[in-house]
């Protein structure tokens, strides 16, 4: 009986050391759907984890980043320009009205669409594009960072008013709609019970994991994020690995944006406007830090769960406009709060750390 | 032997004043394409338009320099604005209480801001996430989302002169400035808000008093955020439901650009953050003087603030070279 | 009687488990200079971190001057007149010397909270001629060179009229000549009635200048006593529990004909010109010369973090040219750095973490394996740290911050043989570092010699030189003056060298 009561205080314990955020979330999660019950309906699951994925794969990204000691603003920008630059090559009809002021009118697009409409690659060709530029983009970030030596937040700051600015002049505010039906199967379809969105998040997570855990690049990342000089000495190729994280970022932005745009069935210059607090806030709150050197992608993952239960149970409760903001800022300061204390009874050793 | 020396002290003066160099060269690019934007009457509006981001980034730049930073100031400013105005309208103030509300509202969501960050001890970042999110929520609450407007005794402040010269926006930017330069070198509270941003640990072991400097700078930050609030009001004329939001990427923006480090202990108010403020808007007036399609205007401004940011980090690597102490005596 | 100074009552102090400190009963009478001794990780900077407010006690108590003395923090330990001199410089590189000297507290600060410059800066002054350092108050802390900080941390303590002072081995970054003046400064202080608690690993020091001397040994008191008690054997059978007969093990190894690195005129202009020597299997070199002489700067050209404008530099028969760290590295060469906090370790990362950071593919098997072989590296990061008898609590999780000084520089060491150097440059590897330590590492260099290695040795110890090395260069003003095999070993000589090309002889620190 008693071995019993050990035994579960001591699996209390290590889930509260170690998953707190995820406890946190699950205690949470089952109050709200003791209020209300329909949080944990099949239509509110679904659009529980159709917001979860494409934010867990943009926040693996961002954690690359914060791992070397940088931040990448430019995240949401190029989602909006993958977006963009994707559909107005897949597109099958453009509405002469809205994209006749167009630079690119009469280059690529017509009234039949896009560059490659109709054709049997559109989809393939679209997809490895907007992969391939939102690489490009981290790359841009990457070099400006670690070659010349330019502050992070500056440089990605730049690079986002300059690509989402780029994103509206392409597009002159207009989306681009009618996207081909293989395209939003992507956002849309399943593998069975399982979302396609899902596997590529997993799948995007486990080559994050490997890299990490597993490869030497991932003693390199949190190498060059806890101290560049020592690493540098240690033999360690900082730029190279500083320009890998950033290049991984940009392609997670991009595949973000395939799952967003496919759900959205459209291509949006204004795509993830308003996502970029809640990406970093994802990252921090799981525990990442933001000076580099620190962090887990299982607290990203654990940040992105609570973030989106929260905004999703925010949007289910009959609340004012208001006071969803405030009672949003209200629990992430407690889950904060909560998340300190547990750390310093943790530090004083009142919690014991199982491994 | 003496031309080099010469040579390189030359060279070392102009990288120096860089920045004061690299915003001539921006000023007199855009003289060229748009004659008009050489008239005193732009550069006024320029700086005039940039002191309420530069009060705000002065602010900014305490938290920055201890390491921390302040995502709520666009929610403080509108909250306190919105305080501000509906006090206004319930009770006829007169425009001095109008201020003094509005700082006070300010200072209040500035103390939160302190409190959970050095007594709760949440990470700057989340802590300033969350009354970000609250503060404009409440904000919303009590104005009703709907806009406020401010009676015209508030509005003339926003565009009176001083001795009918110099608009008192203007005025109002340059003493802040000055009151936070005097307030970061002059000052015991200011040389230490250096120290705890070098390493905080290292400062609490020199015997600072940790808790109470990075809750200082958090307090100057939210007052400033509020003075650049009610002064952008003034010269608006009106709160509506989105103002101040972004202003904490502006402000960061501007503060970064004028060389404040984001990790803290590093970087000056002055010329700094006047000419990293000042130059973003001198950028957007001068494409708008210059009359450059609007589509065009973010990327065309982003890429010349790339350029600038690009020079200035070469500057630096350059200065650190050229100051390293030689070890050979010829 | 007057009472003591300071009183220990039982002080315990535990970390993670780990005890630091057991049950410390120790009174230090006042107007003495106390000296501390004992191994790396005995306890010595825990007692005075305790004493100073920065680490509080787990049990016991303390007084100061008869009065009850539990510090709440480092202020309050300022306020009861104790300053402290960090083993690990407590400055911030981002401000001047004046704001290091003074940045709890001011000279003068009138009414309305403004700083008066002038006064700072003439008491600022004042301080750094009492240390003898001469540089402009202004100077920003990070272009100091390492002495030229140790004596700001100096400058701080002795400025604030203090009734306690600790000296955390604070000779271990200054020259012969900077020595003899804190060496000075400490003896008036103490006339003065000051009381001085002074740690250092250079034993003769300690007994040269203490009054009374306390032994630590696994964090607890072995000894204590006047020093007439004391003779520098005692201190050691005290400290490490047996007999060292010898401070410098018998050399074990012969130089060979083969050259491994052969570097010819290399030129940095304004800082190195013209170098030129050669480094043999199974050497030991020892490159001597004062603080600032360009060694370091030296060594960093050869492992590739600074570039060269001239010269060769040829390791093992391979052309290193415009090479980086990673070549150095695959070539054989090791770099074990002077500053291990900046430098050489992750501070926050963990002891098997820091061990394999710079042989990570080695581990692995092979140069382009992209994997990370965890069971290699946990067993050899096992074995390294056995070999070196470095002391730490669990090699997953303890962080390198947490190790004491001496563990420090030992896991530095470790991280470079698990890269199986063929050419290993040690800069100052032994400074910090207790004489068991010491004779470890000497032991490390002459197995490795022995086994084929060719070991360049920099450090401003010329007897620790003399009695490893094969044979010592002598650098001076960035250019090597001497040239010494071991039969032609002579003090004087090669401080003459030493001093060679400075305009003004002595005065190293002064530029
Ligand atoms: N903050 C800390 N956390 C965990 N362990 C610590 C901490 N500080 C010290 N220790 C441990 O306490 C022991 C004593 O360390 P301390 O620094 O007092 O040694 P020391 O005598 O000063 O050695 P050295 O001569 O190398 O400086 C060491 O084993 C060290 O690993
Ligand atoms: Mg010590």
């Amino acid at each position: 009986m008693s071995g019993l009561r050990t035994r579960c205080t001591t699996l209390l314990a290590w889930l509260v050391a170690d998953h707190f955020i995820l406890v946190l979330t699950a205690v949470y999660f089952l109050v709200m759907w003791l209020i209300y019950p329909h949080m944990a309906g099949r239509r509110n699951l679904a659009n529980l984890s159709s917001n979860m994925w494409p934010l867990m794969i943009l926040v693996t990204g961002q954690m690359f980043v914060l791992l070397v000691g940088g931040i990448d603003l430019s995240q949401t920008s190029v989602m909006a320009v993958t977006s963009v630059i994707g559909s107005m090559i897949m597109t099958s009809r453009l509405d002469p009205a809205k994209f006749e002021h167009n630079p690119l009118w009469g280059v690529i697009l017509s009234e039949n669409g896009g560059l490659l409409a109709g054709h049997a690659m559109a989809v393939p060709a679209a997809v490895v594009l907007m992969l391939a530029v939102g690489a490009g983009i981290g790359l841009i970030n990457g070099l400006a960072t670690a070659k010349l030596r330019m502050p992070p937040f500056m440089v990605t700051l730049v690079t986002m008013s300059f690509f989402s600015g780029f994103a509206i002049y392409l597009t002159q505010s207009e989306n681009i709609m009618h996207l081909p039906d293989s395209f939003i199967r992507i956002g849309k379809g399943s593998l069975g019970p399982v979302p396609y969105a899902m596997v590529l998040a997993l799948l995007i997570s486990l080559a994050a994991w490997i890299i990490l855990n597993r490869l030497v690049l991932g003693r390199w990342l949190y190498a060059v994020g806890m101290n560049l000089k020592t690493a540098a000495v240690s033999g360690v190729p900082c730029a190279g690995v500083i320009v890998f994280a950033y290049v991984f970022s940009g392609f997670c932005a991009a595949a973000g944006a395939i799952l967003y745009s496919a759900r959205l069935e459209a291509g949006r210059p204004t795509l993830g406007q308003n996502l970029l607090l809640d990406i970093i806030g994802s990252a921090v709150i799981g525990g990442i830090s933001l000076f580099g050197g620190k962090g887990k992608l299982r607290w990203a993952f654990y940040g992105v769960v609570f973030f989106v239960v929260l905004d999703n149970s925010l949007n289910t409760m009959p609340l004012n406009y208001y006071a969803v903001d405030i009672i949003k800022g209200a629990v992430i300061l407690m889950a904060a709060v909560l998340d300190v204390v547990r750390n310093r009874l943790n530090q004083t050793g009142q919690i014991s750390v199982g491994t | 032997m003496n031309m080099t020396a010469q040579k390189n002290r030359i060279l070392l003066a102009a990288l120096r004043n860089m920045p004061i160099i690299l915003f001539v060269g921006l000023f007199l690019c855009f003289g060229v394409l748009a004659p008009d934007f050489f008239r005193y009457q732009s550069i006024e509006n320029a700086v005039k338009q940039a002191s309420y981001v530069g009060i705000v980034a002065v602010g900014m730049a305490f938290v920055l320099l201890t390491g921390g930073i302040d995502l709520s100031v666009g929610s403080n400013m509108y909250l306190s604005t919105v305080v501000a105005g509906l006090c206004i309208q319930r009770f006829a103030l007169s425009p001095a209480a109008a201020f003094v509300i509005c700082i006070g509202a300010g200072f209040t969501f500035a103390m939160t801001n302190a409190f959970i960050v050095t007594r709760l001890r949440v990470v700057p970042f989340i802590a300033t996430l969350a009354t970000l999110v609250a503060g404009r929520g409440l904000g919303r609450m009590l104005s009703q989302s709907r806009a406020i407007s401010f009676p015209e005794t508030i509005t003339r402040i926003g565009s009176a002169r001083l001795f009918d010269v110099v608009p008192y926006p203007i005025v109002l930017f340059a003493l802040t400035l000055l009151a936070a330069w005097i307030m970061l070198h002059r000052t015991q509270w200011g040389r230490q808000i250096y120290a705890v941003g070098y390493n905080l640990e290292s400062a609490r072991k020199a015997g600072i008093n940790t808790v109470r400097i990075r809750a200082i700078a958090y307090v100057v930050c939210g007052v400033f955020a509020s003075f650049g609030g009610f002064i952008s009001v003034a010269q608006l004329g009106n709160v509506n439901a989105g103002f101040g939001r972004g202003s904490e990427f502006d402000a960061i923006a501007a503060a970064v650009l004028g060389g404040i480090s984001l990790f803290g202990g590093i970087g000056s108010i002055f010329p700094g953050v006047l000419l990293g403020a000042v130059m973003i808007q001198l950028v957007s007036t001068g494409l708008v003087s210059a009359k450059v399609d609007l589509y065009l205007h973010s990327m065309i401004s982003a890429l010349i603030i790339f350029a600038a940011v690009a020079i200035d980090s070469h500057r630096t690597i350059l200065l650190k070279k050229m100051q390293q102490r030689h070890i050979r005596i010829e | 009687m007057p009472s003591d100074a300071i009183q220990f009552e039982n002080v315990s102090k535990e970390f993670f488990g780990i005890r630091a400190l057991s049950g410390i009963t120790l009174s230090m009478p006042p107007a003495q200079i106390i000296g501390i001794v004992g191994e790396n990780g005995a306890g010595k900077s825990t007692l005075m971190n305790i004493l100073g407010g920065i680490v509080t006690p787990d049990t016991g108590s303390m007084t100061c001057q008869g009065q009850p003395h539990k510090p709440a923090g480092p202020a309050d330990a300022t306020r009861a007149g104790i300053a402290f001199i960090h083993q690990e410089l407590n400055l911030f590189g981002n401000l001047s010397i004046v704001d290091n000297l003074f940045i709890d507290g001011f000279p003068k600060i009138d009414r309305l909270g403004l700083l008066d410059k002038r006064k700072a800066n003439q008491s600022a002054h004042q301080a750094l001629q009492t240390v003898g350092l001469h540089c402009p108050v202004h100077t920003l802390v990070e272009n100091l060179t390492p002495c030229e900080q140790q004596l700001v941390e100096i400058a701080r303590a002795v400025g604030r009229n203090a009734r306690l002072i600790i000296l955390d081995e604070p000779t271990s970054s200054l020259t012969q000549n900077e020595r003899d003046r804190l060496f000075s400064l400490m003896n008036t202080l103490r006339n003065a009635g000051c009381t001085l608690v002074f740690i250092s690993h250079n034993l003769d020091e300690v007994l040269r200048m203490s009054d009374r001397i306390v032994v630590l040994r696994d964090g607890c008191l072995v000894s204590t006593g006047s020093k007439t008690e004391y003779t520098v054997e005692r201190m050691i059978i005290d400290m490490v529990g047996r007999q060292i007969k010898n401070l410098y093990p018998p050399k074990t190894s012969v130089p060979s004909e083969t050259i491994l690195l052969e570097v010819s005129g290399v030129t940095r202009p304004g800082i190195i010109e013209d170098i030129s020597f050669a480094l043999h299997k199974g050497e030991i070199l020892g490159l001597f010369g004062l603080m600032g002489s360009g060694r370091t700067e030296l060594a960093r050209i050869l492992f590739g973090l600074d570039p060269c404008t001239a010269g060769e530099i040829v390791a093992i028969n391979r052309p290193l040219r415009r090479h980086k760290p990673a070549e150095s590295i695959h070539s054989g060469l090791a770099f074990v750095t002077e500053n291990r906090r900046d430098e050489g370790l992750l501070m926050e990362a963990s002891i098997e973490f820091n061990i394999a950071l710079a042989a990570l593919r080695q581990t692995a098997g092979s140069r382009s394996s992209i994997w990370v072989d965890h069971k290699a590296i946990r067993d050899k990061s096992l074995r390294v740290a056995r070999d070196l008898r470095l002391q730490a609590a669990d090699h997953k999780r303890q962080s390198a911050r947490n190790l004491s000084g001496g563990n420090q520089q030992k896991l530095v060491i470790a991280k470079w043989l698990l890269t199986n150097p063929q050419i290993l440059i040690l800069d100052e590897p032994t400074r910090g570092i207790d004489v068991g330590a010491k004779y470890e590492i000497y032991t490390i260099m002459n197995n490795l010699a022995a086994g084929g290695a060719g070991i360049l040795c920099i450090s401003s110890e010329l007897e620790e030189l003399t009695a490893t090395c094969d044979r010592i260069l002598v650098m001076s003003n960035g250019r090597i003056h001497g040239d010494f095999a071991r039969s032609e070993f002579n003090e004087k000589n090669m401080l003459h060298a030493a001093f060679k090309g400075l305009r003004t002889a002595a005065e190293p620190g002064d530029r």
